[in-house]
């Protein structure tokens, strides 16, 4: 029997074995990023990322559009049925009854988060001037959007602009102080023209509703009395927005053809779009975007069978997002903007001679371009009714209750591509109607000059003339002689409603389909329950 | 890893080779006999050693051995893991026969606990082991093997369709980013058991559940499975512990010439429950009342329709040697495994070869296993991500069954009314073809080098290639967009892993009262993680309508799609990397006294460069209690030891690549400006990430009784995940990238597990065994800092009308995944629902309390029935396919629905809405398998342990559920990367199957 025995040749094997073993865990180069450093990461492609970052959060119909509209009489969305439950999360915000949990909210807060994440980046790759002041209108865009729907504004200085630490946190003072100081100092160094890249007038535009909100932002329940010298801002800021005039007909604004890539008046129809995202019927848009899904905002309106043009053009409405009757029966017969008609035939894009569709508030028969009703899935005829309730419960009506808004009409010649309908951000109507309301408010034009613009737009519209006009009738939120009225004419289902409402204070009274409001929880949105855990320095919103 | 550091590895073990240069000569005697159990059915691969002497060979399946020994030993040793040791006077006979104790918990028992044995007496953590003879009959993955056959172990599958992947959660969920699935170390070598198949990229059939990374290992060669339930025990493993550890050992053969030979055909006998649709005459009955004209005239059976059921079968053959200093096995299998559902099923080609020898006087040993495998998974339109109209099964379920599937002239009825697919062309126009070759191996090279001191080197390698064909003919209509243009995809991925062990061991009996066994290693592990990359699109000019017909796969001619429509991806993940440090001492002391400390120091470049390493220690206590003296008079226990253990573990495994900042780079679509690709951070790098940790408690009993016809083990434990990983929100505003982040709080679970085995009749003729395990355990996350609304829902509820609904939530003082709905209430007078209140509360849970194992065994004479049975209770399960497949506005659509919405008072005006109408106790005992053997033993000089069965799997399931089967998990998830659980979406129903088997033996 052999004896094992321990020889030093034993030992350096074993000192051998346990000295190989070490090896320094790699961290591969090939996947870190490199910033700002001849790497592959520019100003350029970084401000196009932050275009395209205003493709889902402005075009979505659950995105800012229906926080904005969804909890304002102006929309709802009915449940039918099989249809549009999700979970309740269209009846809660028409209802004002959402919650922390709510799906919405949490994605266009990360949603505005990302767009001013990528805006600030591009502050921090060295930009040019220019690429500079489009990136800090982007970043001030989305700071917008977070105060006036959080009331909070988190953000990151240009040095800090990619940690994933805790992000410091406007207050509204602070945040109406840095998009005021930010705004007013981008104006001269902006020379874009085309409208869908940032403009002096862009500028000048957000500088108007940051000012004309201001009160509502520091105190939204109960908003103090407009200061003037902020209002004769708004005025001036309104007439130094030129090269822009009333478009003939009011859809053109939103049809297919309302773009054509020219400076305002410069081929496409719309002459006072002054900030929009710019579809162009192809994949990529000039400026490098990809495009946007601007047919969710016919599709969520109409019906599966409105205008498929004997199926020609699928089954592709959703049947949800509809108005209150009152909003339609508060127009002026013959004001353009209530639509309900055909869409002329004379136009290329001219939808009613394809499929009987009619644009603006439709209501009533739906034809198709045979002339023949329509019928919906259960057979019986198709008709949009302004009685609606959140939850439909009645077989023969629920597919047909409510009036929908075609705004944005379908663009049939490029129906299995990409539509070519731009989608108008800021339009110069808005203008008009933001200098009236601060000749209201403070401004020296006073009641006399806000009248006259007011009717100058009417003339345009097909609408009477008012002989008075005052900011709100709290206890009739559709009196004709109010901006809070005229602003819904004219900006129905273009993002802007709740913000009104809360700037005249009646966000929380009642209307269709809504008691008041008990508390005033429901005026901020609530911040995400996983933002809280990973950003201490907000604070939940009172109520949540 | 680096050719280069293998070499290295490598040139130093051949080193050691040379140290030994010693032969011996002996004379010699042949001794032959057999080994069999305490029912007498023959023991295979039973070890057979001269005492003294290191020469030893194994038994074969027979139970038949013969050794060459020196003519003076005197005793033979016999040993078989899962068996006591017994030792044999061969000093008068050289013909012996040998009884092992088979009891389940034998003292004895040679247990596999990672990077070593140890006896079962000496063992002080949680520890369950399956061994061939108690598998469960009939199963088709390595993982169904022991259903219901351990203790606080579940097993479930995703769903009925062969090949699927199969959940296995030991001692409840431990892991909110996770699927708390164990770690697997197949023959010593850890795996990571990732189905290596490119994605579908075509999005009209969603995104095909992912298969059982297991599939290389064909279940028929596996001859041990050992569980490590707690952290005392799965400490050795340290950050791959947390979930538990699996070890699984494959047959090495007998160590003698021999053949093994075996096949088994085996056919579909219909669902385990049958679904709840109208047919025709009660549909008929059903639309009159509700005033719906929807009745086509015919009567048809869409489901029945889908099915398919062929004859399949599975073939083995074997070929074993060897003698005294070494013995090989080569096996082949070739397997036909068929779906319930058209097109669905699973061919493959199993090949493994594993040789060991030793040299140098049995100083020195080298081992090598290899498996290769070649599968083809066909995969049907089945995904729970399809949408109702993406899937054959849900098609099938909404067909409305007076309508014909086929028009007069023979082609498919794709013109149905309600503008829904047809389900039988969904499947005649879909091939989803996914084809894996995959390369398992280790060497091992295993040296004494003192009497004491022994040194072992192991290198793996685990690598996979694979392709996806994938069509939809555009023939197809109705179905998503673009299908009737025509669409397909080739993929290609692959996956590459590798490992490598040092360990030094030193095992001592220092004196009769003091035994040492202490081992230190080092382990290097990386793995590429899945390299895939795809071509896909649509537009093809033939096979669709109007255009020509050729019998040419899109996916064999993708030069003829629209070639402006063909996209590409490429995805090639960074290396993840495992460092390992670890020790282990084991003290015994009087024999009845063992105390058990591990620690490994663990480093991954998953985590944060300031946590890379984590220190994970265990400690473990054993008491032997009836070598006490005080138990020396009783005689009612056969044994009783008691064990305690404390550990820690931790789990990376939901972080799917390295913790390090990654950014994706898009490089489409920026010609015009022409300022070249656009970045963005994908993923960023958290320093302070920490290591998500498990801290365990166990304290076990174990006893026998009555001479052991009694045994049980008795366990309770409490166990708390700290710093749970979550692929975290940034704080906003960020450019939407996920970064890891540990979560405040902690994951519980505590529980119990009571397993018993009685042997209720044992004689001459009959034996009746039963065992019964029962497994208690209860679930809750722990974190105040979230308040009272939950962190984040999951359990995505699929299906029209109800887009981002989710079921479960993520939340303070809530099991993982507590249910989180709206509670109904009933109808109004005008039938639709009501609700409480339009607020979520949180009212069930998916995880079980309760998990169950029925077995029993009887035998007369060569006869023996054995019955597996397997049941979970106190869960539920959420029937997203009643709420929004088979519900009543869906008949109203002209679809089918289900009987039980029918006739309740419901409106079809009713909403589809989540609420807990849908929640349903998930409640089950099913009856796995049963299986009838006759031994018909050895005849004709050559044949030795021939044995012919019939088996049935999924005979039947006891449950309310109203689903195809409440054993569900189908693969819902919250759309990101945290997964849910039972929510039961047009899951692949479970089927019944008979199998008629012979296996045998020639030598």
């Amino acid at each position: 029997m052999k004896r094992y025995k321990l020889n030093g040749f034993h030992l350096l094997l074993v000192a051998a074995l346990a000295t190989m073993g070490c090896t320094k865990l790699k961290e591969n180069e090939q996947n870190k990023l490199v910033i700002g450093n001849g790497g592959s990461a520019n100003a350029g492609t970084q401000l196009i990322a932050a275009y395209n970052d205003l493709n889902t959060v402005m075009h979505g119909q659950d995105e800012i559009f229906s926080l904005q509209e969804n909890t304002t009489d102006e929309c709802l969305v009915p449940t039918r049925a099989g249809d549009w439950d999700d979970n309740g999360v269209w009846r809660v915000l028409h209802a004002h009854a959402w919650d922390a949990t709510h799906g919405q909210v949490q994605q266009v807060f990360s949603n505005l988060g990302i767009l001013e994440s990528d805006a600030t980046t591009v502050l921090a790759l060295n930009p040019t001037a220019e690429q500079a002041a489009e990136a800090t209108f982007l970043r001030s865009l989305a700071q917008y959007y977070f105060v006036n729907l959080f009331g909070q504004v988190p953000y990151r200085t240009i040095p800090n602009y990619n940690t994933i630490n805790a992000s410091p946190v406007m207050t509204p003072a602070e945040a109406i102080d840095t998009l005021v100081t930010n705004l007013t100092a981008i104006i001269p160094q902006l020379n874009q023209t085309l409208n869908y890249y940032v403009t002096a007038n862009a500028a000048r535009f957000l500088l108007m509703k940051v000012l004309l909100n201001k009160q509502a932002f520091l105190n939204p329940t109960k908003p103090a009395a407009q200061v003037a010298a902020d209002m004769q801002q708004v005025y001036t800021l309104g007439q130094a927005i030129t090269g822009y005039t009333l478009t003939t007909n009011y859809f053109d604004n939103f049809g297919p053809n309302n773009g054509g890539f020219g400076a305002p008046g410069t081929g496409g129809q719309s002459t006072e779009n002054i900030f929009v995202y710019g579809n162009n019927g192809t994949a990529t848009n000039p400026n490098g975007t990809g495009n946007g899904a601007i047919d969710d905002r016919w599709m969520m309106a109409l019906h599966y069978n409105s205008y498929d043009q004997g199926g020609n053009y699928g089954s592709a409405g959703w049947n949800g997002f509809s108005t209150i009757a009152d909003v339609y029966t508060a127009f002026d017969p013959t004001d353009t903007r209530k639509g309900n008609r055909p869409y002329p035939s004379a136009n290329v894009h001219g939808v009613s001679p394809i499929s009987g569709l009619n644009v603006g508030l439709d209501s009533g028969a739906q034809m198709n371009e045979a002339g023949v009703q329509e019928m919906d899935r259960r057979g019986n005829l198709l008709s949009f009714q302004g009685v609606v309730a959140n939850t439909e419960t009645d077989l023969h009506t629920l597919e047909g209750a409510g009036i929908r808004g075609i705004k944005y009409y379908p663009d049939y010649a490029n129906y299995t591509g990409h539509a070519s309908n731009q989608l108008a951000i800021f339009r110069y109507a808005d203008v008009l109607l933001m200098m009236a309301e601060a000749d209201l408010s403070g401004a020296s034009g006073g009641a006399g000059d806000a009248l006259s613009i007011v009717n100058g737009l009417h003339t345009t519209r097909g609408a009477a003339a008012l002989s008075a006009i005052s900011l709100v009738n709290t206890a009739n939120l559709y009196d004709p002689t109010t901006m809070l009225e005229e602003r819904q004419k004219e900006l129905w289902w273009e993002s802007w409603r709740r913000e009104d409402m809360i700037r005249m204070g009646v966000f929380l009274s009642a209307w269709n389909l809504k008691t008041a409001d008990v508390g005033t929880t429901y005026i901020l949105f609530p911040i995400p329950v996983a933002q809280l855990v990973a950003n201490p320095n907000l604070k939940q919103n009172p109520g949540y | 890893m680096t050719i280069q550091r293998l070499l290295a590895h490598a040139a130093t073990t051949l080193l050691l080779c040379v140290l030994f240069t010693q032969t011996s000569f002996a004379q010699t005697k042949t001794i032959t006999g057999k080994v069999t159990d305490d029912k007498g059915i023959p023991i295979t691969g039973a070890t057979v050693v001269a005492k003294g002497s290191k020469s030893g060979t194994s038994t074969g399946t027979d139970g038949s051995f013969h050794i060459t020994v020196s003519t003076s030993a005197t005793t033979l040793v016999v040993s078989s893991i899962g068996y006591g040791s017994q030792e044999i006077d061969i000093s008068s006979s050289t013909e012996v026969a040998v009884h092992l104790t088979s009891s389940s918990a034998n003292l004895n028992e040679v247990v596999v606990i990672g990077y070593g044995t140890a006896r079962r007496a000496d063992i002080t953590g949680a520890v369950s082991s399956v061994k061939a003879k108690d598998f469960n009959a009939g199963a088709t993955t390595p993982e169904q093997l022991m259903t219901g056959k351990v203790t606080g172990v579940q097993v479930a599958e995703n769903s009925g369709a062969p090949g699927t992947a199969i959940n296995v959660k030991i001692r409840g969920n431990n892991s909110i980013s996770s699927t708390s699935n164990p770690l697997y170390v197949v023959d010593g070598v850890p795996l990571d058991a990732t189905y290596p198949v490119a994605p579908d990229k075509l999005g009209v059939v969603g995104t095909v559940a992912p298969a059982n990374g297991l599939l290389f290992l064909d279940p028929a060669n596996i001859a041990n499975i050992t569980i490590l339930k707690d952290a005392s025990a799965s400490a050795i493993y340290g950050a791959r512990g947390e979930n538990g550890v699996i070890l699984i050992e494959t047959n090495k053969g007998p160590g003698k010439t021999q053949i093994d030979a075996g096949f088994k055909l085996t056919t579909g006998a219909g669902l385990i429950k049958a679904n709840d649709l109208m047919n025709a005459s009660e549909y008929r009955k059903a639309i009159a009342q509700y005033s719906i004209t929807t009745d086509s005239g015919a009567s048809v059976d869409p489901f029945k329709a889908i099915q398919q059921n062929k004859l399949t079968g599975v073939y083995t053959v074997a070929i074993n040697g060897g003698g005294e200093n070494g013995r090989y096995r080569a096996v082949f299998s070739a397997t036909d495994q068929n779906g319930y559902i058209l097109k669905s099923g699973l061919e493959r080609y199993n090949a493994s070869f594993s040789a060991d020898h030793s040299f140098l006087d049995k100083r020195l040993k080298i081992a090598f296993n290899l498996a290769l495998a070649n599968y083809r998974l066909q995969t049907a339109p089945t995904s729970a991500e399809a949408g109702s109209n993406g899937n054959m099964i849900s098609m099938a379920l909404q067909w409305n069954p007076t309508l014909n599937l086929y028009s007069p002239n023979g082609t498919f009825n794709q013109t149905n009314p309600s503008g829904q697919g047809n389900p039988l062309a969904m499947s005649s126009y879909y091939d989803s073809y996914a084809y894996v070759t995959q390369l398992f191996g280790n060497t091992s090279i295993s040296a004494k080098i003192t009497k004491n001191l022994s040194y072992t080197f192991l290198y793996g390698v685990n690598y996979a290639q694979s392709t996806l064909d994938e069509q939809t003919v555009g023939l197809l209509q109705a179905v998503g967009s673009n299908s009737n243009l025509g669409l397909a995809e080739v993929g290609t991925a692959n996956l590459m892993s590798q490992t490598l062990t040092h360990t030094l061991t030193w095992d001592q009996n220092v004196n009769e009262n003091f035994k040492l066994n202490v081992l230190a290693g080092y382990e290097y592990y990386s793995s590429t993680g899945l390299q895939d990359n795809e071509s896909w699109g649509y537009g093809f000019t033939y096979n669709v309508l109007g255009g020509p017909q050729y019998n040419i796969p899109y996916y064999k001619a993708m030069q003829t799609m629209k070639q402006s429509n063909l996209s590409t991806n490429t995805d090639a993940p960074a290396t993840s990397e495992l460092q390992s440090y670890f020790g282990r001492v084991r003290v015994t002391a009087m024999d009845k006294y063992t105390l058990t400390a591990v620690v490994r120091d663990d480093g991954s470049n998953k985590l944060g460069a300031n946590n890379k390493y984590g220190i994970f220690p265990s400690f473990g206590l054993g008491w032997d209690i009836l070598k006490e003296d005080f138990m020396s008079r009783q005689n009612l226990f056969t044994y009783l030891s008691l064990r305690v253990g404390y550990g820690q573990t931790g789990g990376t495994d939901a972080i799917p690549y390295p913790g390090f900042q990654s950014s994706l780079v898009n490089l489409t679509g920026y010609g015009t400006v022409g300022v070249g690709p656009a970045t963005a951070t994908q993923n960023y790098g958290n320093p302070g990430l920490k290591w998500e940790t498990l801290t365990s408690t166990d304290g076990g009993i174990d006893f026998g009784l009555l001479n052991n016809r009694l045994t049980g083990e008795i366990d309770v434990y409490s166990k708390s995940t700290t710093n749970p990983l979550f692929p975290g929100t940034l704080p906003v505003p960020s450019s939407g990238a996920t970064v890891w982040q540990n979560l405040p709080g902690h994951i519980d679970n505590k529980g119990f597990e009571i397993g018993l085995t009685g042997m209720i009749v044992q004689n001459k003729d009959w034996h009746w065994s039963l065992q019964a395990l029962v497994s208690y355990n209860k679930n809750k996350y722990i974190a105040p800092a979230l308040g009272a609304s939950p962190l984040f829902l999951t359990g995505q509820i699929s299906g029209n009308g109800v887009s981002a609904t989710y079921a479960e939530a993520i939340a303070n003082n809530q099991p993982i995944d507590a249910f989180y709905l709206r509670t109904w209430t009933g109808y109004d007078q005008n039938g639709i629902s009501t609700v409480k209140s339009q607020g979520s509360s949180y009212v069930g849970d998916p995880n079980p309390h309760y998990i169950v194992g029925v077995n029993t065994e009887v035998g007369y004479k060569k006869f023996t029935l054995a019955v597996n049975s397997h049941g979970a209770f106190g869960f539920d399960i959420y029937n997203n396919t009643l709420l929004t497949v088979t519900n009543l506005q869906e008949l109203n659509n002209g679809k089918n629905a289900a009987k039980t919405v029918v006739g309740t008072g419901e409106s079809m005006a009713d909403p589809v809405s989540a609420s807990t109408r849908y929640l349903e106790k998930g409640n089950f005992m099913k009856l796995g398998n049963m299986t009838l053997s006759y031994n018909l033993g050895s005849f004709a000089t050559y044949v030795k342990g021939a044995r012919v069965f019939v088996s049935a799997n999924n005979l039947f399931e006891i449950t309310k559920y109203h689903g195809f089967d409440a054993e569900v998990n189908t693969y819902a998830s919250n759309g990101g990367s945290v997964p849910s659980l039972n929510v039961d979406y047009i899951g692949y129903p479970t089927f019944r199957t008979v199998t008629f088997g012979l296996t045998f033996s020639l030598n």
